[in-house]
């Protein structure tokens, strides 16, 4: 799979107009091999030195779960001479089979943090990449986020290093008031979370907006379960469906200026439309029964979402005016909670598939082919799949066995590399990737 | 007409989730105000009659579950409304469901200042999105049973918790068949 990732990757890095100085390369070809000694304190204080440990680890850990490089094992730079950061010597690298070079430096100054990061070609002898960050020296991990994003930049694909996920939690409910769950943001990898929600009510079902300063999430504070626009940045939060029925699963459409979710409004549990700001409802469906869980394709223009016309809760699509319904799953008697891959590259739906007695699987089922790959066996019951940004990984909900805690896990869209991520105490559920 | 959840019912139902049973009785109006709100002999509009049936008959004003309400120990949450309970990922009301609904169906008309609302819940094994649907589904049912006993529909508001909200959260059959139900939450 790596080597059909690097079938297609080209590196542009724009020219920056001072040193240190970025040039103009293109790379193409196959089995590149990432080499990424440790970083190297500019100083000699322990505040440096602390800063590049966690900066060496974060930036490996990145950009192994992108999934698009090789790595020289790092046991090999041992019996390599001591690096020149200024000019390393390029026959080192290419004797332990690197074909590009990260260096990374760093130094703590009066409580800020800067950290350099030069990326080389060792075939070709030149700086691919060569950027400087400084800030507060807090939290080191999101410059080697940021340092990730940069090298990954140079691909086809965009990195994931300093996304977000949200997700819902009852960690902080109390014995008193069980039925309280509040939304939570964390890093990718799981580190870093934040309390977003503190209404001590039941808050579920995040869904980014796609600048990711906006999750829309259903929120029972007022009684009625209502679709509220949490402005994340901005500390406000509204009732876009006002008390209007019962509103569920909100799903913003990829331009962020609509917002698809299921509405009791009228009777039965229907998809609707409105704008963001919850105005121009209208309701795109109308058949007996359940209809709920929309998710948008990557235009825009189709919606997918769960039904249970035909007995069983299936995935169905149809345009984003309601027209042209037809069955999507046709494999297993339960499937729910469609995740569209956001990227064009990939045309397929993630969903939560009971396939076996029991417990839900991840599921993601290829619209040509129709075909059904399973992502998840094996790990209790998953659920409620959402897509990374790049269309290239999959965030999930799991439980392991009954009455154990569920957990937030991610995998590779092939379902390979899954991973339990230590998002914090409590039941972690619903996950929504975001930008 | 501004609702007042009744303090000691909530009160009741928030702390005694789960808890041994021995606790008083939750009272929902005094006595001599219940006797003021029975219907008279000809129902004014906004007090139907509920239906004529083989079930349904008003209760006496002595009667003990007209006045004090009986405890929901079924559901471990007290109310004066026992917990309506459903098969595996169905919504349809079973002949014991629509008793336990007539009973509460005779019991809301004998306290016409109640306002009830019909939460739906969902056992855990199915999914977050559809299992909300179900759950309002479920409310609906009872909801409209209610309705179709003769309880107007503007005393009756539905709200679906899905699996977001369980009665027990133990992981077994006895816990789950507990947790599919519809719960009724009684205001004024």
């Amino acid at each position: 799979m790596a080597a059909v990732a690097f079938a297609a990757w080209r590196v542009r890095a724009t020219a920056a107009p001072q040193p240190p100085e970025d040039k103009k390369v293109i790379i193409t070809g196959g089995g590149q091999r990432f080499a990424v000694p440790d970083c190297l304190p500019r100083a000699g204080d322990e505040a440096s030195r602390e800063a590049c440990r966690t900066l060496t680890q974060v930036l490996r850990n990145d950009l192994r779960f992108e999934g698009l490089f090789q790595f020289v094992p790092e046991s090999l730079f041992a019996a390599l001479p001591p690096l020149n950061p200024e000019s390393p010597n390029f026959e080192d690298w290419r004797s332990v089979g690197a074909n590009i070079l990260v260096i990374m430096r760093a130094q703590v100054t009066a409580g800020e943090l800067s950290v350099e990061t030069r990326v080389f070609s060792v075939d070709g002898r030149q700086v691919m990449l060569s950027k400087r960050y400084s800030g507060r020296a807090e939290n080191p991990r999101v410059f080697a986020h940021q340092a990730s994003d940069d090298i990954v930049a140079l691909t086809q694909y965009r990195g994931v290093a300093r996304t977000k996920i949200a997700f819902t939690s009852d960690r902080d409910a109390t014995k008193d008031k069980r039925a309280v769950k509040e939304l939570y943001i964390v890093d990718y990898d799981g580190y870093n979370p934040r309390r977003i929600t503190v209404n001590n009510s039941l808050n579920i079902l995040p869904a980014w907006s796609p600048d990711g300063r906006a999750l829309a999430y259903v929120s029972y504070r007022q009684g009625t379960p209502s679709v509220f626009v949490a402005h994340i940045y901005e500390g406000r939060s509204d009732n876009v469906t006002k008390n209007e029925g019962q509103s569920f699963a909100p799903s913003f459409s990829p331009d962020g200026k609509r917002i698809a979710y299921s509405s009791t409004r009228s009777g039965g549990s229907e998809i609707w439309v409105a704008n963001a700001d919850g105005s121009g409802a209208h309701r795109i469906t109308s058949s007996a029964g359940i209809n709920t869980a929309p998710t948008w394709s990557p235009t825009g223009q189709e919606i997918a979402f769960t039904s249970d016309r035909a007995g069983t809760p299936q995935i169905y699509l149809m345009d984003s005016e309601g027209l042209n319904i037809r069955r999507l799953t046709t494999v297993g008697n339960w499937n729910d909670a469609p995740a569209w891959n956001p990227s064009k590259e990939y045309s397929e739906i993630a969903y939560t598939a009971r396939l076996e007695a029991g417990g839900f699987d991840i599921a993601v089922i290829d619209l040509a082919s129709r075909q059904v790959r399973q992502v998840t066996a094996g790990r209790g019951s998953c659920e409620y799949p959402s897509w990374a940004p790049n269309g290239r990984h999959l965030v999930f909900s799991c439980q392991r066995g009954r009455g154990a805690t569920w957990q937030i896990a991610v995998a590779d869209r092939e379902g390979r590399n899954v991973d339990t991520l230590a998002a914090g105490a409590g039941n972690n559920v619903q996950p929504d990737w975001g930008p | 007409m501004k609702r007042r959840i009744v303090p000691l019912v909530v009160l009741a139902g928030v702390l005694l989730v789960g808890c041994h049973p021995k606790r008083p009785p939750a009272v929902l109006t005094d006595p001599g105000r219940t006797a003021r709100e029975h219907p008279p002999a000809t129902a004014t509009p906004e007090e139907q009659p509920i239906n004529e049936g083989p079930d349904i008959r008003p209760l006496g004003r002595d009667n003990p579950t007209g006045e004090d309400f009986s405890v929901n120990d079924q559901s471990g949450e007290n109310g004066p409304l026992e917990d309506v309970h459903f098969d595996y990922d169905k919504a349809e009301l079973s002949d014991q469901a629509r008793a336990v609904l007539e009973k509460h169906a005779l019991w809301l008309q004998n306290h016409r200042q109640a306002k009830v609302t019909v939460e739906g819940h969902c056992d855990e094994r199915g999914t977050v999105d559809y299992n909300l649907a179900l759950g309002d589904k479920r409310a609906r049912a009872a909801s409209e049973y209610l309705v179709s006993l003769g309880v107007a529909g503007d005393r009756l508001r539905t709200v679906s918790y899905g699996k977001e909200k369980p009665l027990d959260p133990a992981a077994n059959e006895h816990a789950w068949s507990r947790n599919r139900r519809a719960h009724f939450v009684v205001s004024r």
